[in-house]
């Protein structure tokens, strides 16, 4: 059992606690209180999703305990405002004892995200610089796409990751053939969207592999091994992309890559493979360098 | 020019939480007044008018208790003092009443004005909280969820409302500003249907204060404390409440073949330019205010059957509004009464409310009376109180409210044919 030094509570404090965690589930206040007098950081998670969960509106709720729920972005899939956010941090920082600055809480996307900075915050360890959001009115302009080819509506870069999504409006024109009176995203514009993340990710992230300005009009899909497909996804639904970059040498680049659907998995591709080349004239002298694996 | 039509009316008041129930009150002259367990011993009020089925004590609106007929979302519920929820509920029951679609109500042909003082006590706790433990422990709801403008920030969002949108605070004379400047929106063309809202937390850190300026009546008996008119008054009884009116374009809600209570033909306003929270012993603001709009409506003072007064209970007030109608309808005398007896002065509240049970009136052919007299003030020889309630309603009605610094709002309906 990890655990910080700590002061058990007084019952002053323990009725604080309570009052403060009434609305929770009772696990909540347990973690809450287990934490606080032993000081056991295994209970902060349960208390930041135990948080969470009692402000989300009760039709989401049950999301939280679904597989996958770590996933789940705080805003999008959860709406949750960021002002209620600021409620459950002020409720997070009573129950732990932490602090938590505005600009971090900025950063923080997903459950994951949230775990991963509260865990920091309590063991001192380094926290995970944060994503990079792109805004959603750029993506057309950074890339070579467009309507109606363009599949990427929010993307936000965290290291050597990319994260995106699309929403299937059931307007896209294929989906009148794709089928006949059923309308099924089809697995190759899904594979498509992936690859456009990866496009995206090359243009817009700061990665040390790259030796200079990736040229738009110089990217191309080459190649797609390992792609297993496990979900129809239909208007409707929101297909939540993340692709990683496996190597990154020019001029190649591979990727894996996947799409899940309210947490369930639709599509894995264990690699994808992109062709591109520089702006001319932006190379640096510095050798091309693989990223690290 | 653009007429305006009454199509849709909802309430939480003292004497009813939905048209029906207020309706039965108004005929029958059933009061709303109660003995308040908001109140202390050591105040000097023990009554207020009180709203049933509606528990609003806990700073935390997850503690409220509210009629299970409205399904209020937290992501909405969160933002609201006591006065915004009564003014939802009430929102919701004219929405419902007036026929309007979701696509109608959420346009750009509709916008929604408000009156309220906010919430006092919202203020106050969010403050001593900030001054206790930091403004970092003040709610991010703090300031939309209690200065004067929650009202129409948290309606404008839940129902999201598209058109134009804002408050009015004139003290007891908002909402009638807020039904005034309503009408001009939809009779200069600029709107389609406007909805007027006002509400007021009617607690005890909303009302009490008015005990500071020994405006309250200190009767401990609910069913005689406020009695506008008769000699042995002795102050107001205050309440809290929503109120919601639904004005329209005359001619778009004949063509959806809407339910019309009444139309409102104009409306005046004048100032007594007198004194920071006494009306004028002469009524010299209110009479412009009546003569203006009687003018503005093209209506001839002989043309009026009744009048609904601000008249709240205290000596000084409806005397002086006595002396304006005396100046006003110098050979005429329409029937007066004040609901204030029912239901309590409702501050901002109190114009929308009570221009809603004049329209009720109208269109249910009553014309409801002033309760509780059991001396009739003799200084009011000369203007016709109605002390019971008279069975048949006015052609014409007017709808007078004077708030602090003297402004004075009349408001003229005209009964459909």
């Amino acid at each position: 059992m990890s655990s910080i030094p700590n002061n058990p509570l007084t019952p002053e404090q323990e009725e604080v606690l309570r009052d403060s965690l009434k609305r929770c589930s009772p696990e909540t206040l347990e973690a809450a209180i287990a934490f606080r007098n032993q000081g056991d950081i295994s209970k902060a998670p349960t208390v930041i999703i135990g948080i969470i969960e009692r402000f989300c509106e009760p039709d989401v709720r049950p999301r939280l305990k679904e597989p996958g729920a770590d996933d789940l972005r705080v805003m999008d899939d959860l709406g949750i405002d960021s002002l209620t956010m600021v409620d459950i941090v002020m409720m997070v920082e009573e129950s732990l004892e932490i602090t938590i600055d505005n600009e971090d809480l900025a950063g923080l996307r997903t459950i994951a995200e949230i775990k991963t900075f509260v865990a920091c915050k309590l063991t001192g360890e380094a926290i995970p610089e944060p994503a990079k959001n792109i805004d959603s009115m750029e993506i057309p302009d950074i890339m070579p796409h467009a309507d109606p080819f363009l599949f990427v509506q929010q993307a936000a870069i965290r290291g050597d990751e990319i994260t995106g999504s699309y929403k299937i409006s059931g307007e896209e024109a294929f989906l009148k053939g794709h089928f006949k009176d059923n309308p099924v995203f089809p697995a190759s514009i899904m594979l498509e969207a992936l690859g456009q993340l990866a496009v995206l990710y090359l243009l817009a992230s700061d990665d040390k592999s790259l030796a200079g300005k990736v040229d738009a009009s110089k990217i191309l899909f080459t190649a797609c091994d390992g792609v297993r497909c496990s979900r129809v996804c239909k208007p409707g639904d929101t297909l939540s992309m993340s692709v990683t970059a496996k190597k990154i040498r020019h001029p190649g680049a591979a990727f894996t890559g996947k799409i899940t659907v309210d947490s369930e998995k639709a599509v894995f591709a264990e690699e994808i493979s992109l062709k591109f080349d520089y702006v001319e004239g932006t190379v640096s002298a510095a050798p091309d360098a693989p990223t690290a694996e | 020019m653009p007429r305006v039509a009454i199509t849709g009316l909802g309430f939480v008041t003292s004497i009813g939480n939905d048209r029906t129930a207020v309706t039965d009150s108004l005929r029958e002259l059933k009061h709303g007044i109660a003995l308040s367990t908001n109140l202390t011993d050591k105040d000097p009020i023990s009554v207020l008018g009180t709203l049933k089925g509606f528990d609003t004590t806990s700073m935390d609106v997850e503690d409220w208790t509210y009629p299970s007929d409205y399904k209020i979302r937290r992501e909405h519920l969160r933002s609201m003092s006591p006065h915004v929820l009564y003014a939802h509920c009430a929102l919701v029951q004219a929405i419902a009443d007036s026929g309007l679609d979701e696509h109608e109500v959420s346009s750009r042909e509709t916008g929604l004005f408000t009156a309220s003082a906010g919430s006092p006590r919202g203020v106050h706790f969010n403050i001593e909280r900030m001054n206790n433990l930091g403004v970092g422990r003040v709610s991010p709801m703090a300031v939309v969820s209690s200065v004067v403008g929650s009202l129409s920030f948290n309606l404008v969002a839940s129902f999201k409302i598209m058109g134009a949108s804002g408050g009015f605070a004139s003290a007891c004379a908002s909402s009638g500003h807020a039904l005034g400047y309503a009408f001009d929106e939809i009779a200069l063309g600029r709107q389609q249907r406007m909805f007027v809202v006002g509400a007021e937390d009617g607690n005890r850190e909303a009302i009490l204060p008015f005990a500071g300026m020994r405006a309250l009546s200190p009767s401990k008996d609910p069913a005689a404390a406020s009695r506008p008119f008769d000699k042995n008054r002795n102050g107001f009884v205050g309440t809290g409440g929503g109120a919601v009116m639904v004005l329209e374009n005359l001619d778009a809600a004949k063509a959806r073949g809407a339910k019309i209570y009444a139309e409102l033909l104009g409306w005046g306003q004048a100032s007594d330019g007198y004194n920071v929270a006494i009306s004028h012993p002469e009524g010299h603001g209110l009479a412009e205010a009546m003569t203006r709009a009687m003018n503005a409506s093209k209506v001839n003072p002989e043309q009026v059957e009744y009048i609904n007064a601000h008249a709240t209970s205290t000596q000084i007030g409806d005397l002086s509004e006595i002396q304006a109608l005396r100046k006003a309808f110098p050979e005429h005398r329409p029937f007066v009464s004040s609901t204030k007896a029912l239901t309590g002065h409702g501050l901002s509240l109190a114009s929308v409310m009570e221009a809603g049970f004049t329209a009720i009136g109208m269109h249910e052919n009553f014309t409801p009376g002033s309760a509780n007299i059991t001396t009739l003030d003799p200084k009011t020889e000369g203007v016709n109180i109605l002390t019971e309630t008279h069975t048949s309603a006015p052609k014409i009605a007017l709808k007078n409210s004077s708030g602090f610094g003297g402004a004075n709002v009349t408001l003229v309906m005209r009964a459909m044919d």
